[in-house]
């Protein structure tokens, strides 16, 4: 009987676990923020969620004529370092239902890391808020998901 | 046993190493990243608008707290309207005040940005009190032993309308003048401004906008078209940020935590002399306006002390526009734009002097 008991508690863990898994993997794909300038890939990595650039609209920097590295990094290690493939987004774990947060957002633009917190409308839409110590002090831009054209 | 150690040791780093996520900011550069040329939204895409951010541009300030302190000045004044006062006159040494501002986004999304913005502005006198006596320089008095203050309370609202145009707002409600915690200032005092732009945001790089406002920082109320300009050169060394005619700066970056500007800022108000006036008694006297504005040519040197957190040294010339002191019929403001006849009560005059300016701030994302 006993061995029974545990096995259901088990089963029911197992499928438990396997569901949420599924639930906060839903956060993998590729995404395109809403200016449209990159495509943000996001992955798991470990237990944690990382998204990297894979496309940008203008690769190449108009100043140097090469492609574009992250030149305002205050790092100064990183400032040779290519915007595509950079992992934008870093360290976010599946919270509960559609939130994903303790992540961190960074802007090549002008080199500042955010604390961001990610939370899908709906399967293909993402609202990423960036902000710095609370939420108040943020932004939020809107992220739609991408697929790879269907061939008929 | 002994033997074992190394293999416990290896399996223990091969096992950490397998766990540890691959969270290296730069990945690895032989992905074929041509895939994603070519993708298609799943659903459709998210309708596209312009963010109210140049690339280069100076932060803007969320929390500011900052001091400021002018050289010595001479304030003198004669009286021109229908009292028949004599002319005053007082030194003073030095003034200064604290100035708080705040910008806070209360709501801040790709297609709207709401914000509630605060103000409280100072200015308390250093005089010499020998060359004020009672009761002849009543108005002086006032200014100098009161101070004046300015607090505002107000909104900013940016509405992209699309990926190249938007609307800008801003509305604030100050009230302003010789009162202190003792003596609050009277809600009915408090003066309205308003401007509205309209724009185009030409590229990452660039954005304009033309509107009107309706404004006191030439002292008296008035109405006058707005021009808006933020402007950074394809080297990002270069930038103009200006919202003309109130403020103009040339930008010089040396890098995104270092920035110089210079250019000027005209500042003003009109400020209720009545809360704590040595002269309420007289005749005519009631219902003062202080129409104070002044033009501040500046260098300021910005630079992030830590990440988020910037310190802000600012020093130029103040010159005095105006020092005016209105009495107001029936209290109620009234226009006199840039050509309104009516008289002044008294005309002001401040001697020009250096100013220097030092801010904390608490920069935007």
């Amino acid at each position: 009987m006993r061995t029974t008991l545990f096995a259901i508690i088990c089963i029911f863990a197992f499928q438990v676990n396997l569901f949420s898994q599924t639930e906060a993997d839903r956060l993998t794909g590729v995404w395109e923020p809403s200016n449209g300038k990159a495509r943000v890939k996001i992955d798991k990595i470990g237990t944690k969620y990382f998204g990297k650039v894979v496309w940008l609209k203008e690769p190449i920097d108009p100043e140097t004529d090469k492609p574009k590295v992250d030149k305002n990094n205050p790092d100064k290690a990183l400032q040779n370092a290519p915007i595509k493939g950079y992992r934008l987004l870093k360290d976010f774990q599946f919270k509960e239902g559609n939130i994903w947060h303790e992540g961190t957002i960074y802007d090549p633009e002008n080199g500042s890391t955010y604390a961001c917190t990610i939370e899908m409308v709906d399967e293909n839409t993402l609202e990423i808020r960036g902000y710095i110590g609370i939420s108040a002090f943020g932004r939020t831009d809107v992220w739609k998901r991408l697929q790879i054209p269907k061939r008929d | 046993m002994i033997k074992s150690i190394p293999l416990f040791l290896f399996l223990i780093f091969s096992f950490k190493a397998i766990a540890q996520p691959q969270d290296s900011t730069i990945t690895e550069q032989e992905e074929d990243f041509s895939m994603y040329d070519n993708l298609d939204y799943v659903d459709q895409g998210a309708k596209r608008f312009c963010t109210s951010k140049v690339i280069g541009l100076s932060p803007q300030k969320l929390i500011s707290i900052g001091y400021d302190v002018q050289g010595q000045t001479d304030i003198s004044s004669s009286s021109v309207g229908m009292l028949n006062q004599q002319t005053e006159f007082s030194n003073v040494r030095f003034s200064h005040g604290l100035r708080l501002q705040g910008n806070i986004p209360v709501l801040s999304r790709n297609n709207i940005i709401i914000q509630v913005i605060f103000n409280y502005l100072e200015q308390r006198y250093n005089y010499d009190q020998t060359l004020l006596p009672i009761p002849t320089y009543p108005f002086r008095r006032t200014i100098l032993q009161n101070g004046i203050r300015s607090t505002g309370l107000g909104t900013t609202i940016f509405k992209p309308l699309n990926e190249k145009s938007f609307l800008l707002f801003q509305a604030t409600g100050d009230n302003n003048g010789d009162y202190g915690w003792d003596n609050l200032p009277d809600l009915v005092n408090t003066r309205l401004s308003v401007a509205a732009i309209w724009g185009k945001k030409v590229s990452d790089r660039k954005m304009w906008g033309f509107g009107v406002s309706r404004t006191y920082r030439a002292g008296d109320l008035n109405y006058i078209p707005v021009f808006l300009l933020n402007w950074t050169a394809a080297n990002g060394k270069w930038g103009a940020e200006m919202l003309l005619p109130a403020r103009a700066n040339v930008r010089r970056t040396f890098n995104s935590r270092n920035i110089l500007l210079l250019g000027y800022e005209l500042e003003g108000q009109t400020y209720r002399i009545d809360s704590r006036n040595a002269f309420s008694a007289l005749p005519g006297y009631n219902n003062l306006e202080l129409r104070r504005s002044e033009l501040r040519v500046k260098a300021t040197y910005e630079f992030s002390l830590s990440g988020f957190i910037w310190l802000s040294f600012q020093a130029g010339f103040r010159y005095n526009y105006s020092f005016n002191v209105d009495t107001l019929p029936n209290n109620n403001d009234f226009f006199r734009g840039f050509t309104g006849t009516q008289p002044y009560l008294f005309e002001g005059k401040l001697s020009n002097t250096f100013y220097s300016l030092v801010s904390l701030n608490l920069v935007s994302p």
